[in-house]
């Protein structure tokens, strides 16, 4: 018991941040303030992540990764609608149509299919330049499956999350805030949707609702939302005690203004931080759905559907199944660890260590 | 209150829980779009045959009727009957669910031998170069999709070197007459270890790096505490308080994300099963979905809840053998 009292004591150090948003810049302030620099904040909270080179290593895979999906999703968005329109011009209705038919560009040369990567060689032929990974079974370029396929794990990592943790903090703030029957009710519900495992309950949902990539979002999300429900919580039930929230309630402040600008802000350090590793959690479990068949479907791209076609084809070109396995594994990697750094820096009490 | 009567109050707390999965699963399973007595009888069925499968499946009753029919049968272990298989739903599940709980123990059993040592091991030898490779191995594994390593183990290990089958998984309790190879029991335990072992590394490997994760964090915080200092400070060799102070005080946290690691466990065996082409509990709901079996679909999630269920209740009695600061609820 003793760990669970100490921990709320350093928690309360963080929890008055947002509260007090100068606190650490006043203490930089005085002249003799150095030594005593406040380990509260969220400018202390980045300094901190600066300083965790693994951290930093994190945030850079995060934002490459963000910004290659951004990037493809201006290109699908964008430049493919006007090659679409320039190709429609020039090919004709029933040849685009064809071509679409066969997901492969009417007017690109064919590439030969199952290519290794620049300079290996395999039964197919040998890797050049023009497909840096190689290709696939249709004798596309995996590379631009991939950067593609970014936009899919991003999407679904950050929406997916976005979802469970709004539900989440919803629920569990409410349920914590109120407490006795409430709590009861709200806990139970959420517990249940706990019980349901956690793919399967994706399944479940797919299955009534057809297969498609929202659905799979959808289900994440819900999915994940008991996780920030259970975490906010248990946060909420020592925040509310705090004094701050006691001087709200006396000066007439409605429950729910306390909830939304008292109570969720101090306890959401956890959840942030929660959110981080949930994303990653988030790609895996899609890229598995999307294996199974239940994700996004065909001819979009994503990692987890390369990987599916892939399998049977292991043999012939290896590489094939490598880099759409090693593109996830990078991505959560970085939302990992990216997570940890944030943990660290919010946690005050491996500072000392 | 012994043992007995808060595990029987533990499991009576449970059962809101399960009537909430059979309730969202009955739900679910009921919007799903398709007419399943269509696929069974193909395009051009007559109205009577219709009408009689309708009759047959309780198809044809409102709603609420239905789900308190499904309730009755479910006290009385009646799952319904599989619209595809045409035989009850438990009979297919009694048939499937042995290979996932085999699958599913021994990736636990995997990841809790791993792990364990692994985890100590890297609190003990803080910042060495064994606490760096545990660390990122437990990233990694923490990262890495289980079926892609599945994939990478069949190309490596099957294809590659053959030292392992990829798929017919043997069960341990098979005859041995129902192997070619095979004439004692000894010989049928050794294959299906062979064939179990690449499905239980594939699935274990995310267990394996949560639990180090967390016995290593849980390790560091218990090393800390004072009453190690104290024993430190009376010359108690390193060994011992290792192994009796700190280790079981730090198994708390460590149990608590085993419980929850079960359902992890449970999705993953689904694609686990699905690369390894084994016949479990998995492939069965996969199937199903793509058959509008939706009788099939409900049982299955009924099941893999109370697996889930039972696994939590087993998780809250552990902790007390585990800390003795846990009491079954009892009065101080």
């Amino acid at each position: 018991m003793t760990v669970a009292t100490r921990r709320s004591e350093t928690d309360d150090v963080v929890e008055s941040t947002p509260e007090e948003p100068g606190r650490s810049g006043r203490t930089e302030g005085r002249p003799e303030g150095r030594e005593i620099e406040a380990r509260v904040g969220w400018r202390y909270t980045l300094r901190e992540v600066g300083r965790d080179p693994t951290a930093m290593a994190g945030l850079l895979v995060v934002g490459v990764m963000t910004a290659m999906a951004v990037f493809a999703t201006v290109d699908a968005v964008v430049f493919a609608s006007l090659a679409r329109f320039e190709v429609f011009a020039r090919v004709g209705v029933r040849q685009y149509w064809i071509a679409e038919t066969l997901w492969v560009s009417p007017i690109a040369e064919p590439s030969p299919r199952l290519l290794p990567p620049v300079g290996m060689e395999n039964q197919f032929g040998r890797g050049t330049w023009a497909h840096p990974l190689g290709t696939d079974d249709r004798g596309r370029d995996i590379l631009a499956r991939i950067v593609y396929g970014s936009r899919i794990a991003i999407q679904v990592g950050i929406v997916s999350t976005l979802l469970g943790l709004v539900g989440g903090v919803l629920v569990g703030a409410v349920a914590g805030y109120y407490g006795d029957l409430v709590d009861d009710a709200l806990m139970r519900a959420v517990e249940t949707l706990y019980a349901i495992p956690f793919l399967v309950l994706v399944l479940a949902v797919m299955a009534a609702f057809g297969r498609n990539l929202t659905f799979a979002i959808l289900g994440v999300g819900i999915a994940s939302i008991p996780t920030f429900a259970r975490l906010i919580r248990s946060r909420v039930l020592s925040v509310r005690e705090a004094d701050y929230v006691e001087a709200a309630r006396a000066a007439g402040v409605r429950d729910r203004n306390i909830i939304r600008r008292h109570v969720v802000p101090n306890s959401f350090a956890p959840v942030l931080v929660q959110a981080t590793l949930q994303v990653g959690y988030s790609i895996i479990v899609v890229a598995g759905l999307s294996f199974l068949g239940f994700g996004a479907q065909p001819p979009t791209p994503s990692w987890g559907q390369m990987l599916s076609v892939s399998k049977d084809y292991m043999i012939q070109n290896v590489w094939f199944s490598i880099w759409p396995g090693l593109a996830i594994l990078v991505t959560v990697v970085g939302f990992n660890v990216f997570g940890d750094g944030l943990r660290d820096a919010l946690d005050p009490r491996l500072q000392n260590e | 209150m012994n043992i007995y009567r808060y595990a029987l109050r533990r499991l009576l707390q449970a059962v809101p829980v399960v009537l909430g999965i059979v309730t969202i699963t009955f739900l679910l399973s009921n919007a799903i779009p398709g007419d399943p007595v269509q696929i069974m009888l193909g395009p051009s069925p007559s109205q009577a045959e219709v009408e009689a499968i309708r009759a047959r499946y309780g198809l044809d009753q409102p709603l609420y009727v239905r789900y308190v029919n499904y309730l009755a049968g479910l006290l009385q272990g009646d799952l319904g009957r599989s619209i595809y298989y045409g035989v009850p739903v438990l009979q297919k599940i009694q048939e499937r669910l042995p290979a996932t709980l085999l699958l599913i123990v021994s990736s636990f059993g995997f990841a809790i031998a791993t792990a364990v040592p692994l985890g100590v091991v890297s609190a003990k030898r803080r910042n060495d170069p064994t606490d760096h490779v545990a660390r990122v191995v437990s990233l990694v594994g923490v990262s890495t999709p289980s079926f892609w390593i599945g994939l990478m183990m069949i190309l490596v290990f099957v294809y590659h070197l053959g030292w392992f089958p990829a798929t017919n998984l043997v069960m341990p309790w098979a005859p041995p007459s129902a192997l070619p190879a095979a004439e004692t029991r000894v010989d049928v335990l050794l294959a299906s270890a062979h064939h179990l072992f690449l499905p239980t590394v594939s699935l274990g490997t995310l267990q394996m790096a949560a639990i180090t994760r967390i016995e290593r964090s849980a390790m560091l915080e218990t090393l800390s505490e004072e009453y190690v200092r104290l024993a430190r400070a009376y010359g108690v060799s390193e060994r011992t308080i290792l192994r009796k102070h700190a280790f079981r005080n730090a198994q708390l946290p460590v149990i608590t994300i085993l419980g929850l690691q079960i359902t992890t466990a449970i999705g993953g065996a689904v694609l686990t099963e699905t690369v390894f082409q084994i016949n479990g509990m998995g492939t069965l709901i996969v199937d199903s979905i793509a058959r509008l079996d939706y009788p099939t679909i409900m049982g299955t999630t009924v099941v893999y809840g109370l697996v889930f269920v039972l696994g939590v209740v087993v998780t809250d009695i552990s902790y007390a053998y585990v800390d003795p600061r846990v009491t079954y609820g009892e009065a101080e």
